[in-house]
């Protein structure tokens, strides 16, 4: 007992408090990019999700991760099931099936297979005591990743598929992959591509052209990229003010209270905003990677550093995205871009990895 | 311990380095993007702000022209002769209309037009920005309106704008007076240096509405607005300018005279001009064929802008200024002047007239009144029955160049200097003339100097010109330029009352031969003469008559059975009263036959009409004197 009241003790306040204050921002940046707009009333509806979501990382908190980690197949599974249910009976939003209703509420549910994979992810490599990661072993993880992947794509919504990318290859890195292993990946993937690629319908090889060459399309993902820029660039040092960004209030910006919000942010609050923003993640994806470190098991570890891979790369991405440094994927930015189902999700990773914090030091 | 767990132990020691050296990479690898990105940040919102703001400002900021209200025109007493109005046009929002190629049959039957043409519309916009409507149907009525309006829901890209347009509320009338305008051409613009012409402008093209377009037009003002990622406008920005309204301008035209001559024009072909001689103000102006201007204002005029084009009668054409035709017998009077003038003949020459006219070995005929010509006759009875022989005779005896130098004297051969945008200056043929205008024959005939002398061979006038002599005649010798505006402001850019109206000589001549002159033309009208048609009891009514051939008759065929286009150009020329004159004319009827027969009731239903007038106000109708309109 005396060692649980400890355990609470040492709660990582730093982790969650950069976490509310970056949904914070997000919120304030939603109003700001939504107000007048057809989507007004969103920032209604993301506090509404912020409260759901610090009620389940409240939950996720107060169980123990081993108990939780024994009931990854569980959750996995669920998650599959969930996955397959939405191809089925699934909204089409922006022409992908990605969206499930209970009644009035709606959510992605790939966003939440993505803690169940990483809690099948840490169950499977937490328990491996080997050295290295064996072609078996890399092909089971290959599987636990790549299952909810290939349904996610059947949507299609490439760029969530995409998020799942860094727990992959993340793992593998943290669990010693042979470099054997690594050449006959290579190899492979060098023989099959042509192959893939030829058996690509037009329609899909000028996708995929556009997604690595964004001017090919100069009304579609080319216009995005310049206006992002030029809402980014033209905030200047301290940003044009709340409400005041032009490219965001008149709508020159595309997805701007979702993909590209912190381009409204950069617009309004100049490069003082964007690096507090920064610094923020940075603070966050360091909490993470300190809990790996003194998660006082590998099950920890590995849970600790696939949130970390999962949300880290999802905001790399996203923000590559922004700069123009990246491809347009349409991948939010967590915790503060528009969106119930990445905000809760992005909340319960965290919530994972506070849960391992904070018993790290029990036997 | 067993060996084996220490293995395992130390084996599990070095897994978990290890992983905290993998755990580092990953680590490095995020702060190291993260690197990259906030130097990114720093070079886009600090090195490169400057030009991603002017990049923003020209996203939202856009430069809106307002165009002024053009300039009303009025007659001479304030009744609008051309103003602006509202139109509706239906228009079409492209970036609601999704794929506007696949709407078309269901425009084409809600607006009931063809899809061709609907096409045809849609593709002048295409390389204008998509907010931008389109404009597929112009002018349409408030019924039209409300029914466009009511769709609202199922025709979401359809909306109704409105824009101001030219109005000529009297259609037609005076129609080569005002002109018409119409959308300035390309070709303007690219000449425009100072940026005053966009395409898309409304510019004069022609009459008034072109001669004043500068100041019709007004000066085009600016406001910038925000706009949003549709072109919308958000807002406005900043004082911008107000655009200065186009100037009024009032006419010297009386619309009453105006409408009494075109009624009684008829169907005729031909132009009249009415003049005020003591200014050269016109009272009156009409060209036959004419056009409805109102037809110009419109966007799509293309169709009937070649409707008109391609009309063989040419309705475009101002008759007044820009036709030119032979003078006739009224060049008879230009004659008498010359010889009295000159000294070749006193007022009481007499000549026998015997029907025609031996010059070497060709007989110039006299007008086949009667066989035998018109016997003895003296220089006023020559006037008033309009003897050809006579007048022969005293050509041959004065030389071309006298007759030329007094035709000159009278304002021909030479533009008028009317404030309309073109004008014909004539011929006055001589020797000279004759060496440079015709290579092949340069040596002047003496048989050329006889033709010349009736009025006809080379020598051409245009009604405008004969008009003005007509004013000459009647104020005694003072040649004016005939305007049409009111105010000299406008016209010549001087100020009021800074001087006389525009004179350009002023002739010396014998107040006998001015009374011989006026005495033979008044005996014209109101003795047995050829203008017996426009006496009207009580104002002693000036003219003479005469007729332009068109056709070599010879005495045996009756002209008025020729077909109308062969016939005679008739012309009615004179002032009135005979003193103290009050208005001059010149009335021009192509292909009328002769003057006195269809010249002359035109000529005199204006007069009744100004003479009416001028009784009715119980003094002059002059208008030169009246305060100028601003």
């Amino acid at each position: 007992m005396l060692q649980a009241r400890r355990h609470f003790g040492s709660f990582d306040w730093v982790l969650l408090l950069a976490a509310l204050a970056m949904s914070i921002i997000g919120l304030v940046v939603i109003y700001s990019a939504t107000s007048g707009t057809p989507s007004s009333g969103a920032f209604e509806r993301q506090v509404a999700w912020l409260g759901l979501g610090m009620l389940a990382l409240v939950v996720v908190l107060a169980i123990d991760y081993h108990t939780l980690s024994e009931f990854s197949y569980v959750f996995y599974g669920l998650g599959i099931v969930l996955l397959v249910l939405t191809l089925i009976f699934g909204r089409v939003v922006n022409a992908s099936k990605s969206w499930i209703g209970l009644g009035t509420l709606q959510f992605q549910p790939s966003e939440l297979v993505k803690i169940a994979t990483i809690l099948m992810v840490a169950a499977y490599l937490g328990r491996e005591k080997v050295r290295g990661l064996g072609f078996a072993n890399f092909a089971a993880v290959s599987a636990i990743v790549g299952v909810p992947v290939l349904l996610i794509l059947q949507q299609p919504d490439l760029g969530t598929a995409v998020t799942f990318l860094p727990l992959l290859a993340g793992a593998c890195f943290l669990a010693g992959i042979r470099v054997r292993t690594l050449v006959i990946l290579a190899l492979i993937v060098a023989l099959t591509l042509p192959i893939v690629w030829g058996h690509l319908k037009p329609y899909q090889k000028e996708r995929v052209k556009i997604f690595l060459e964004p001017t090919r399309d100069p009304k579609g993902a080319g216009y995005q990229l310049i206006q992002s820029l030029i809402a980014v660039g033209s905030g200047g040092v301290a940003g044009k003010g709340f409400l005041s960004g032009t490219q965001g209030q008149l709508q020159f910006l595309p997805e701007q209270h979702t993909d590209f919000i912190l381009a409204v942010l950069a617009e309004e609050r100049g490069f003082i905003g964007s690096g507090l923003v920064l610094a923020l993640y940075f603070v966050m994806f360091y909490r993470c990677v300190a809990t790996a470190r003194a998660a006082r098991d590998r099950l920890g570890s590995f849970l600790a550093m696939g949130v970390a891979c999962v949300y880290g790369g999802q905001s790399l991405l996203n923000i590559g995205v922004v700069l123009g440094i990246l491809p347009t994927t349409g991948v939010p930015l967590p915790l503060m871009s528009y969106g119930g189902s990445c905000l809760v999700s992005s909340l319960i990773g965290l919530g994972l990895v506070l849960n391992v914090w904070m018993r790290r030091l029990v036997n | 311990m067993s060996p084996s767990r220490q293995i395992w132990d130390q084996r599990d020691y070095l897994e978990e380095r290890r992983l905290s050296v993998r755990v580092t990479l990953i680590q490095v690898l995020f702060g190291a993007v993260m690197a990259v990105y906030l130097m990114t940040f720093w070079y886009l919102q600090v090195v490169r702000a400057d030009y991603y703001r002017r990049l923003s400002d020209s996203n939202h900021l856009r430069r809106v022209t307002l165009i002024p209200h053009r300039g009303l025109i009025a007659d001479a007493e304030d009744r609008p002769l051309a103003g602006n109005r509202i139109a509706f046009n239906v228009r079409l929002d492209r970036e609601k209309a999704g794929d506007p190629s696949a709407l078309l049959p269901t425009l084409g039957r809600v607006l009931g037009m063809g899809e061709q043409t609907l096409r045809e519309r849609l593709s002048r916009y295409r390389s204008r920005p998509s907010f931008e409507p389109v404009v597929l149907k112009e002018d349409v009525d408030l019924r039209e309106v409300a029914y466009i309006e009511s769709r609202r829901l199922e025709l979401p890209m359809l909306s109704v704008g409105i824009e101001s347009r030219r109005d000529y509320p009297h259609g037609a009338l005076a129609a080569h007076v005002l002109g018409y305008v119409g959308e300035v051409s390309e070709e303007q613009v690219r000449k425009d240096v100072q940026g005053e012409f966009d395409l898309g402008d409304v510019v004069g093209r022609a009459g008034i509405e072109r001669q004043y377009d500068p100041a019709l037009r007004g000066a085009k003002g600016w406001k910038e607005v925000v706009v949003n990622s549709h072109g919308r406008e958000m807002q406005e920005v900043g004082e911008g300018r107000q655009p200065n309204p186009g100037r009024a301008l009032r006419l010297t035209i009386d619309l009453d005279l105006q409408a009494a001559l075109e009624e009684a024009y008829g169907e005729e072909q031909g132009s009249a001009v009415f003049l005020d001689p003591s200014s050269g103000a016109v009272l009156a102006m009409i060209s036959r064929p004419a056009y409805d201007p109102n037809v110009f204002a419109r966007r799509f005029s293309q169709d009937v802008w070649q409707t008109l084009v391609g009309d063989p009668r040419h309705p475009l054409q101002d008759r007044v200024s820009l036709s030119k035709f032979a003078p006739g017998s009224v060049f008879k009077i230009v004659m008498a002047i010359a010889a009295l003038e000159e000294g070749v003949a006193g007022p009481g020459r007499i000549d026998h007239c015997n029907g025609s006219y031996r010059f070497g070995e060709k007989v110039f005929q006299c007008w086949g009144i009667r066989k035998g010509g018109h016997g003895w006759i003296g220089l006023r009875e020559a006037i008033i029955q309009s003897c050809n022989v006579y007048f022969y005779r005293l050509g041959n005896e004065m030389g071309i160049e006298r007759v030329a130098k007094w035709g000159r004297l009278m304002g021909f051969g030479s533009p008028t200097g009317i404030d309309l945008p073109h004008e014909e200056g004539g011929t006055v043929p001589d020797p000279d003339w004759k060496r440079r205008a015709v290579p092949r024959d340069p040596t002047w005939h003496p048989g050329e100097t006889i033709s010349v002398s009736i009025g006809q061979g080379a020598l051409e006038v245009t009604p405008l010109q004969m008009a003005v002599f007509a004013s000459i005649l009647a104020n005694g010798g003072t040649v004016h330029r005939p305007h049409i505006v009111r105010s000299r402001e406008a016209r010549e850019g001087v100020e009021e009352g800074a001087g006389d109206e525009a004179v350009v000589r002023t002739l010396t001549l014998q107040p006998s031969t001015l009374a011989l002159i006026k005495d033979a033309m008044w005996g014209v009208v109101n003795e047995a003469g050829t203008g017996v048609r426009a006496r009207i009891e009580g104002h002693d009514v000036c003219a003479k008559t005469g007729t332009a051939q068109v056709y070599r008759v010879s005495r045996d065929i009756d002209a008025d059975k020729l077909p109308k286009d062969k016939r005679d150009h008739a012309w009615f020329v004179g002032f009135a009263p005979r003193d103290n004159p009050q208005i001059a004319w010149a009335v021009f009827v192509q292909n009328g036959g002769h003057g006195g027969t269809v010249g002359a009731p035109i000529a005199r239903a204006v007069l009744e009409r100004f003479f009416a007038k001028r009784d009715l106000t119980g003094g002059s109708v002059r208008v030169a004197g009246a305060p100028a309109l601003r």
